[in-house]
C-alpha cells in the first residue's frame, strides 16, 4: 500500500522525508481491503481445515468489522459471535449492536454471561484486591479467551482476533487476553482506517460513532485513557512507523515534541507484549530466535 | 532460431514445501500450454517449494541437475515445450550453500540455469539469510530465441537487465515472488527495463497467501516499446499465452537506439562511484 503513496511523490521529485502527515495518508483503496482480508480469512480457514472462526463479538467497532469481514467470507453460518458480558460493564447498547451486526451479516451469536465465573476466580485468589481495576480487568480480558478457545476447541474453529494497529502498537490490550488469537486480520490497520473499512462494508454508523472502550471496568473509554484522541494518535504512528524523526512528526502536527516522544516511549516498551516468549538462547537452534519455521496452520 | 513464439505465463499458487504438488501442478499448466500450442511455459520464483519455507529450505533445496530438474525435463520432452521455474539450488560443492535460482529446461533437456543476483533482506524478505548470490547473467541461445533470465528484486538494477541485453537476450524472463504492497514498483519497473533494453520481458509472479503474505500475481508480457502486450489476474492463480515476434525489437531498436548510445566509460565511473558510497 505505501507504495501506492509513494509513487506521486516519486514522480514529482520530491524526497520520501517530505511525506505529509495528513489525514489523507491513511486512505485505502477499502474495497480492495477488504478483499484481501476476506480472502486471508478464508485463506487461512481452508487451509487449517477448521470448520469456521469464533469471536469475541463485543459490539464494538473492531470486533463488529472481523465478524462482518469474517461472515462476508466464509459465509455466516461458519461464523460464531462470542457475547461475553459482566455484571460490572454490562452495556445495554453493546449487546444490542453486537445483535444488530450478527443479524445483519447473518452469523451465529452465543449470548454467556460471564459474572459468576470471574467471581469465582476472584474470591479463588488469595491477594485478590477488588479496587485494583487493571489487574481485575486483565482477568476479565483473560477469561474471555478461555471462552473463545473452548468453542474453537470444541467445535474446530479457529479464534480470530480483532486487534487494530494503533491499540497493539501502544500496547493498549491484556497480554494473552483480548490479543490472543490464531489470526488477527485487522491488525495492521489503525483505529481510524478500521473506521473507514467497517463504513464501507456496511457496519451500523452507530457502531462506527460511538467511543471506543475495552470495557474491562464502568466508564472505561480508550481515547480518555490513551490521553490522545485516535485521529492524531494514528497519524503520530503512521510517521513513527514510516521512521520519520519525533521532532518532524511533532512539527508537520503542530504539537509538542514531547508527546509524540510519550507515544514512541509507550509503543517500544510494550514490544514485550507483541511478542512470543523470549528465552534465553543455550543450544543448536532455539524458539522464537533463531528457530524459522514456516506457519502452517 | 525462430522468429514467432508463443509464451504461457503460469501464474501459480505454489505449496509451501511440497514438492511433488507443486510439481503435479507444473505438469499440468505445461499440458494446458501444449493444447493452446505454446512453446515455452514460465512459471514464478521459487514455484516448486513456494517461497515462504524458512529453515525448511535446506531439506527443499536440490541440485542442478537433480531429481526435480530430471522430471521437468520428462515433462518439456513430453510436451515438447520449454520450460522456466524457480526453485532452490544445493550447490554441488558443499552441503548448505543455496541459491535461488532459475531454471531453463527444453525438449533437449536441461538448457541452464541462473542464480539470483540481488537477494531482498529487508522488510519481510530475509534471502541473504539463506542463499549465496550468484555473480553471473544468464543468456542461452535456443530455439525460441536467446533467452535472459532474472529474479524478482534483480528488477529494481537495470544493470543485471543490461547485461542480459548485452549478452544478446532478445526475451528477457523475470520470476518473481512478489507481496501486495510492492506492485506498483513492478508495474513501473517492467515497463522500464523493457523499454530501456529493447526488448521483450515476460515477468511472472506467484499468487496465494504464504505466512500473510499476499502474492500479487499480474504477470505480464511486456513488448520492447513498453505495452503490456497480455497481463493475468491480480491475487489469483492464472494462465495466459501470448505470441510475440522478434521483429518488434528493431523498429523500436531504431526509434530509442539505446544500445547504440550506451556510454561504457559511464559504467566505470558507477563502478567506481557504488564501492564508494
Amino acid at each position: 500500500m505505501f507504495a501506492l503513496k509513494y509513487l506521486p511523490i516519486l514522480i514529482n521529485n520530491e524526497d520520501v522525508s517530505s511525506l505529509k502527515l495528513t489525514p489523507s495518508i491513511l486512505d485505502l483503496d477499502w474495497q480492495d481491503t477488504s478483499t484481501k482480508i476476506k480472502r486471508f480469512i478464508s485463506n487461512y480457514v481452508k487451509q487449517s481445515g477448521a470448520k469456521g472462526v469464533v469471536l469475541g463479538l463485543s459490539g464494538g467497532i473492531d470486533s463488529c468489522t472481523v465478524a462482518a469481514l469474517s461472515a462476508l467470507a466464509i459465509g455466516g453460518e461458519k461464523v460464531l459471535g462470542l457475547m461475553l458480558p459482566e455484571e460490572e460493564t454490562y452495556n445495554k447498547t453493546d449487546i444490542k449492536h453486537a445483535k444488530l451486526v450478527a443479524q445483519k451479516f447473518s452469523l451465529k451469536t452465543n449470548n454467556i454471561d460471564i459474572t459468576s465465573t470471574l467471581k469465582a476466580f476472584y474470591a479463588s485468589i488469595p491477594n485478590f484486591d477488588p479496587s485494583d481495576n487493571l489487574c481485575k480487568g486483565n482477568v476479565k480480558a483473560r477469561t474471555r479467551m478461555i471462552y473463545l478457545y473452548y468453542y474453537a476447541n470444541k467445535f474446530n474453529m479457529i479464534v480470530c482476533g480483532s486487534s487494530d494497529k494503533s491499540e497493539t502498537m501502544m500496547g493498549y490490550f491484556t497480554k494473552w487476553g483480548d490479543v490472543a488469537a490464531d489470526i488477527s486480520p485487522i491488525m495492521d490497520l489503525y483505529k481510524t482506517q478500521v473506521r473507514k473499512l467497517a463504513l464501507h462494508i456496511g457496519i451500523p454508523k452507530v457502531v462506527i460513532a460511538k467511543p471506543s472502550s475495552p470495557a474491562l471496568w464502568p466508564g472505561q473509554l480508550a481515547e480518555k485513557e490513551l490521553g490522545i484522541e485516535y485521529e492524531l494518535l494514528d497519524l503520530i504512528l503512521y510517521g513513527l512507523e514510516h521512521f520519520m524523526d519525533t521532532e518532524d512528526i511533532g512539527k508537520q502536527l503542530g504539537i509538542e515534541e514531547k508527546l509524540v516522544k510519550s507515544i514512541k516511549s509507550k509503543w517500544l516498551s510494550a514490544e514485550h507484549k507483541r511478542r512470543m516468549l523470549l528465552t534465553m538462547k543455550l543450544e543448536y537452534r532455539t524458539i522464537g530466535t533463531d528457530f524459522r519455521l514456516p506457519r502452517n496452520p | 532460431m525462430r522468429k514467432e513464439i508463443k509464451i504461457a505465463l503460469a501464474q501459480i499458487n505454489s505449496k509451501p514445501g511440497d514438492k511433488t504438488e507443486n510439481i503435479k501442478k507444473i505438469k499440468e499448466n505445461v499440458v494446458k500450454a501444449k493444447k493452446h500450442g505454446a512453446d515455452l511455459v514460465i512459471f514464478p520464483e521459487l514455484s516448486l517449494t513456494g517461497y515462504v519455507v524458512r529453515d525448511q529450505i535446506y531439506e527443499l533445496a536440490e541440485t542442478i541437475p537433480g531429481p526435480a530438474t530430471r522430471t521437468i525435463e520428462a515433462i518439456a520432452k513430453k510436451s515438447n515445450t520449454y520450460i522456466i521455474f524457480g526453485m532452490p539450488e544445493i550447490s554441488e560443492k558443499t552441503q548448505a550453500t543455496l541459491h535461488n535460482a532459475a531454471v531453463l529446461i527444453g525438449p533437449e533437456g536441461l538448457v541452464g540455469k541462473y542464480r539470483k543476483m540481488y537477494l531482498p533482506t529487508h522488510s519481510v524478505f530475509e534471502e541473504k539469510r539463506y542463499f549465496r548470490p550468484g555473480y553471473q547473467t544468464a543468456v542461452f541461445d535456443t530455439k525460441l530465441g536467446k533467452i535472459g533470465l532474472t529474479i524478482c528484486y534483480d528488477i529494481f538494477f537495470p544493470e543485471v537487465f543490461r547485461l542480459a541485453r548485452l549478452n544478446g537476450a532478445q526475451l528477457i524472463v523475470c520470476i518473481s515472488a512478489s507481496p501486495a504492497i510492492r506492485r506498483a514498483f513492478f508495474e513501473i519497473l517492467t515497463l522500464a527495463r523493457a523499454i530501456e533494453n529493447t526488448a521483450f520481458l515476460a515477468y511472472v509472479n506467484l499468487v496465494g497467501i504464504e505466512d500473510g503474505l499476499q502474492f500479487w500475481g499480474g504477470s505480464r508480457l511486456v513488448g520492447p516499446n513498453g505495452k503490456v502486450l497480455v497481463q493475468t489476474r491480480y491475487d489469483e492463480e492464472d494462465f495466459v499465452t501470448c505470441d510475440i515476434n522478434y521483429g518488434d525489437i528493431k523498429p523500436m531498436e531504431t526509434f530509442v537506439p539505446t544500445l547504440k548510445d550506451l556510454r561504457s566509460e559511464l559504467l566505470e565511473k558507477l563502478k567506481n562511484s557504488a564501492e564508494n558510497l
